[in-house]
């Protein structure tokens, strides 16, 4: 009962909100007005958002609403990228931990603790003062650095389906341990990690925004809706709207991953596996 | 009866009625009565450009917050005279030049005492220059002090002490430059205030000065505000007005912004933006004070590299970009335009010189002549700021308009400097220093100055050396400024910058403050000892 | 127990110095260096006094001899002197310290003075409309970036009301705590109140059980109680966790708000390459977080006896 009565807002709203943000970012050079870095007059400089401008101009008379479409490209991509390298990262390792055991096990349970006991953005502001500015050192510090959870997760989902009757009959079957972890474990246990990975998505898109908020992520004049934001803070008491519409169009992205990702868990994983490591 | 009385009645009120009106007309134009500085209150004053201070140590630091807060502790032997724009005399009374130019014989003052007491003498300032001259610290006040005979030799070790220093006796000190210079221009700032011995070799100076300023330090809270009380013994009697000054530590504008507008804040340093909204303010426009800043703002331009080692190429780029639309939008008319190396207020400054038009024809034309009639490209490294990449940004479209296509590569000020020094980087933006001293200011084209000294240009024009020295050695200081004013006109010419602006600083003052002044060579540093607050002012209840 | 406990330390002490070592690496491989640093927007600094700076400073020496200098000092409590200030890194560290704790404190209040009841009243009339927009609040939480709040909460409640400071510490009064405080505990908040409604959610299902069975039956009622048990220690810990990684996560809330904070200091010390600094405030990030981690797996212990011999 209940789970018919969440399943459809949370699934339908978030699904909704990520399929206009990939049709948005999919189409970009048709929906946008202008060209988000080379259309730069400084006649229009600070314009409030009407006319020829939807969303108003930025301080070097940029349209703000070709940037925040270009910017779904970035952010969506980045997002994406890093959730997927890190969603390999942490899965590998969990599901090697949890089969092979030993001193493996402990050596993956060590790094995790480390891991978690850094805060990301921490980690990622001091790779990416190392890997200077620019998307792959973004890619790197970021897919690199957030893997911990699905492989607490993968590693726990292992722990408790080794015991089962399709791994036992795998073994004896003679099949190769790796084909046991991929072929048969893994899908098995996708349904939480597809929650996380989903969710994960969101957060990587805010990384993203907060490196590149710092001035350490996506490299100006590419308009990341971050970095855009940053921009904004000097303008904010004369021209608002500079901050307003990047900032809205993260939060909606992130809210979308999101919703979706709750409803997914309502669907797959009632239980909350995905909650307990 | 009644109406004899009445119309006496009403002469008596229409007499005193034009007795009135006479009185307040006349007040209205009598001459206005300068106030006397009322003595009292608590400073509010910002220390802006970062969100924290380097060091409370004057000596150590170069950067303009620390000398805003380290105006108010401490005193070097000349101070910045906004009035007169120009270095004066202040922890000495008269100072007599010898008949070569190049001794100067100082009367030092008897009633100048530091914090703790005691008074000081022709040895503190001895010690002081000798302290920043220590081979072992990189004091960034070294390069001043150098230009005193015997000072480069101590540093290298081959003296125990500088022997261009002489005590004459307590409070008379002789100086010995190497070459013709006004001393006033290498000794004004706080990276060369006078310290006492006792304290500064303490390690709890760094975080609790002492010295000869205006007020005596009290607190420093970290990242937020430094807190000075009146210091009794100052040497200016009067002085200071106020009994305490309390700077507010930040770097945001809106933070200075938002606490002047609410009062809490007696003056504060504008952003652009600011700036256009408080012009537009029919009250906050009132206490508004434009500094023409000595700083120059450009491009600079790698000129041993091609095509920038072509001047007809540098020459195109000065005509091809519009600044005034670039001043105004941008910088929200929060610059001057450039029209030399040399800033406004510079005593070399030509102000009959034209600055470069706006005219893309002209650059087109140029560039043909030098070959590149098919324009060219180039990678400009630039730090994320509105005054580096924001301004590239704007030029982009006109240069793209002659031909040329800029493209930004944003990187962080050490990869940025890193790269200028080893002559890799085409093109950058840059804000230096160019005073007060027009002939060091020109030194920034002088070929033997290193990349990393300041001619990041790497540029190397025999004639311009000459130039210079002939600046340098005229031993008649009018002469020294009329050819400084003929090498930045030559500098001007050969364009080896583009020349973008000179910093216009505005500083806002509330109606209750007096004594603000203008300082061109930082409008953040203001002289603390004048300033003073009317009976309205906040900071006295 | 106690083993347990000082199992727990050895770890954390291992973590400190696996942190510590890597950021000593990476920052010596980082381009640019403080020196480089130096020559800000507006001044020169003569190349001589580049070069006695980096004398002193040390910069130059092989990168064994400097790590060996900072462990032995890092043995003896002395986490160096800062390149930027000269001043020894504990004292810069003292007063960011408090700064970033206060904060941190004001937002984990807000959220759990928030989050908790929202919770509750979720999971009183689960299904209905306000559990429904009680959880989208929830999640517009959790989704909305901080530093846009942040923006936001600035522009509404200081520029155009102004009724809050914008920005700073100010006298370290309450009023300037709020925005910040706000605007870091609002992603506390909602993760507060979904686990809340969850942990709720989960007793009352057992409750329903219980009383759909007959009296009497003790051993309902034991799973009840540790199910209660469960759920109140599930909140614990989010609570001490969130807590746990505020002083990391209020990096980029700090560096908005101008609040004079560990946080702020590591940005400026990285875009400034002054190392000691930021390995101090790295230190003291990690340290925080390992603290309230291990007060946390500590109280766990105390209220549910089962976990004490994992």
């Amino acid at each position: 009962m209940k789970l018919l009565q969440l399943l459809r807002p949370n699934l339908f709203v978030g699904g909704l909100i990520l399929v206009i943000m990939v049709f948005v970012a999919l189409f970009a050079p048709l929906i946008a007005t202008h060209d988000p870095v080379l259309d730069a007059n400084l006649i229009y400089a600070e314009e409030p958002p009407g006319g020829a401008f939807l969303m108003g101009t930025d301080e070097q008379g940029r349209d703000i609403f070709s940037r925040v479409i270009y910017g779904a490209r970035i952010s969506l991509t980045i997002g994406l990228v890093v959730q997927l390298m890190n969603t390999c990262i942490g899965v590998t390792l969990g599901l090697s931990a949890g089969y092979f055991g030993g001193w493996w096990d402990e050596f993956v349970q060590g790094l995790t603790n480390l891991m978690l006991s850094i805060p990301t953005v921490v980690f990622a502001l001091a790779l990416m003062a190392v890997l200077g500015p620019g998307v792959t050192s973004l890619l790197i510090a970021l897919g690199m650095t957030d893997w911990a959870y699905s492989c607490r997760i993968s590693r726990a989902q292992v722990l408790s389906q080794k015991s089962r009757s399709y791994v036992q009959a795998a073994q004896t079957m003679g099949y190769g341990r790796f084909h046991i972890m991929f072929r048969e474990l893994l899908p098995n246990i996708a349904g939480p990690l597809v929650v996380i990975a989903t969710m994960g998505i969101g957060s990587a898109i805010m990384a993203e925004a907060s490196l590149s908020f710092l001035g350490l992520g996506v490299v100006p004049p590419a308009p990341s809706w971050g970095s855009m934001l940053s921009h904004a803070r000097e303008q904010l008491m004369v021209s608002p709207w500079i901050a307003i519409f990047p900032g809205a169009a993260l939060f909606l992205t992130v809210l979308g991953f999101n919703l979706l990702g709750d409803g997914l868990r309502d669907l797959i994983d009632p239980q909350g596996k995905a909650r307990r490591a | 009866m009644t109406l004899l009385k009445t119309s006496a009645g009403c002469l008596r009120s229409a007499r005193l009625l034009l007795a009135a009106t006479a009185i307040s007309v006349l007040t209205q134009f009598s001459p206005v009565m300068a106030q006397d500085p009322i003595p009292g209150g608590t400073l509010h004053l910002p220390a802006p450009y970062s969100s924290a201070l380097k060091s409370l140590d004057p000596h150590i630091t170069y950067e303009s917050q620390d000398m805003a807060v380290s105006k108010a502790f401490h005193r070097a032997l000349y101070t910045w005279n906004s009035a007169e724009n120009r270095p004066t005399l202040d922890l000495a009374t008269a100072v007599e030049t010898s008949a070569d130019g190049k001794t100067f014989t100082y009367k030092l003052r008897d009633n100048a005492y530091f914090h703790n007491g005691r008074k000081m003498t022709a040895d503190d300032l001895i010690w002081s220059y000798t302290r920043i001259m220590d081979p072992q610290k990189g004091y960034p006040g070294s390069p001043m002090i150098s230009e005193i005979v015997g000072a480069e030799d101590y540093a290298a070790g081959k003296a125990t002490s500088i022997s261009g220093l002489k005590k004459i006796d307590d409070f008379t000190l002789e100086i010995t430059f190497k070459n013709y210079l006004e001393p006033g221009t290498l000794l004004f700032e706080a990276v060369t205030a006078i310290l006492p011995k006792e304290e500064a070799d303490k390690p709890e100076f760094l975080s609790h000065p002492v010295g000869l300023g205006p007020f005596r330090f009290v607190e420093h809270v970290e990242g937020s505000r430094v807190v000075g009380e009146k210091f009794d013994k100052y040497y200016k009697p009067g002085q200071p007005y106020a009994d305490r000054v309390e700077f507010t530590i930040t770097d945001e504008y809106s933070t200075l912004d938002v606490a002047f507008r609410a009062g809490e804040l007696d003056a504060t340093v504008l952003s652009g933006g600011a700036y256009a909204a408080y012009k537009a303010d029919p009250d906050l426009s009132k206490g508004l004070i434009e500094v023409p800043e000595l700083f120059t703002r450009h491009m600079g331009m790698n000129v041993q590299k091609a095509p920038f080692d072509d001047v007809r190429v540098r020459q195109a780029i000065n005509y091809a970009v519009d600044r005034d639309i670039i001043i105004r939008k941008l910088l929200k008319d929060k610059a001057f335009k450039a029209t030399g190396w040399l800033p406004m207020t510079s005593v070399a400054f030509d102000k009959d010189r034209a600055p470069y038009a706006y005219d893309p024809e002209k650059a087109k034309q140029l560039l043909k002549e030098a070959g590149y009639g098919n324009g060219f490209e180039f990678e400009a490294m630039v730090t994320d700021g509105e005054s580096t990449l924001g301004v590239l940004q704007a030029m982009t479209p006109f240069l793209a308009a002659v031909g040329i296509t800029a493209k930004p590569k944003v990187v962080e000020s050490g990869v940025l400097l890193d790269a200028i020094n080893a002559g890799e980087a085409m093109a950058w933006f840059r804000s230096n220093g160019t005073g007060p001293d027009p002939v060091g200011a020109l030194r920034c084209f002088d070929s033997r100055v290193s990349r990393s000294a300041c001619n990041r240009s790497g540029y190397a024009d025999p004639k311009f050396d000459a130039m210079i020295d002939a600046a340098s050695s005229d031993p008649d200081p009018k002469r020294r400024i009329e050819l400084a004013k003929e090498a930045d006109g030559y500098i001007f010419e050969q364009a080896p910058v583009w020349f973008h602006n000179y910093n216009k600083a505005v500083v806002a003052t509330q109606p209750w403050v007096h004594g603000v002044d203008s300082n061109v060579t930082e409008a953040a540093i203001l002289e603390v000892d004048q300033i003073w607050l009317d009976e309205n002012a906040p900071g006295r209840q | 127990m106690l083993m347990v406990i000082a199992r727990r330390l050895m770890q954390a002490l291992l973590t400190v110095a696996v942190v510590v070592t890597l950021v000593f690496l990476l920052f010596s491989v980082i381009p640019g260096s403080f020196v480089t640093s130096l020559v800000g927007e507006k001044r020169d600094i003569d190349p001589r006094v580049m070069a006695r700076i980096e004398e002193q400073l040390h910069l130059n020496d092989p990168l064994p001899e400097r790590f060996g200098r900072y462990v032995a000092d890092l043995a003896r409590g002395d986490l160096g002197s800062s390149f930027s200030t000269r001043r020894p890194v504990i004292d810069m560290l003292e007063s960011r310290i408090v700064a970033s704790f206060r904060l941190a404190c004001a937002a984990i209040l807000f959220a759990v003075a928030i989050g908790l009841p929202l919770g509750f009243i979720a999971a009183a009339r689960p299904g209905s409309w306000i559990d429904m927009a009680a959880m989208m609040g929830a999640v517009s939480g959790l989704s909305v970036p901080g530093f846009w709040f942040g923006l936001l909460a600035m522009y509404f409640f200081s520029l155009q009301l102004g009724w809050l400071p914008t920005f700073g510490y100010g006298q370290g009064g309450l009023r300037h705590l709020v925005l910040p405080a706000l605007t870091l505990g609002i992603g506390p908040m909602a993760l507060l109140a979904r686990t809340t409604r969850a942990a709720v959610l989960e007793v009352r299902g057992a409750d329903f059980i219980r009383t759909a069975r007959s009296k009497g039956m003790s051993e309902t009622r034991i799973v009840t109680r540790h199910l209660a048990r469960n759920a109140f220690v599930l909140v614990l810990t989010t609570i001490g966790l969130q807590f746990g990684s505020m002083l990391g996560g209020s990096v980029v809330i700090e560096s908005l708000f101008a609040w004079p904070g560990v946080g702020s200091l590591l940005i400026q010390s990285v875009s400034l390459r002054d190392i000691p600094a930021v390995q101090g405030c790295i230190l003291v990030i990690v340290l925080f977080f390992l603290l309230i981690n291990t007060l946390v797996d500590i109280a766990y212990m105390l209220i549910d006896p089962r976990i004490r011999y994992r």
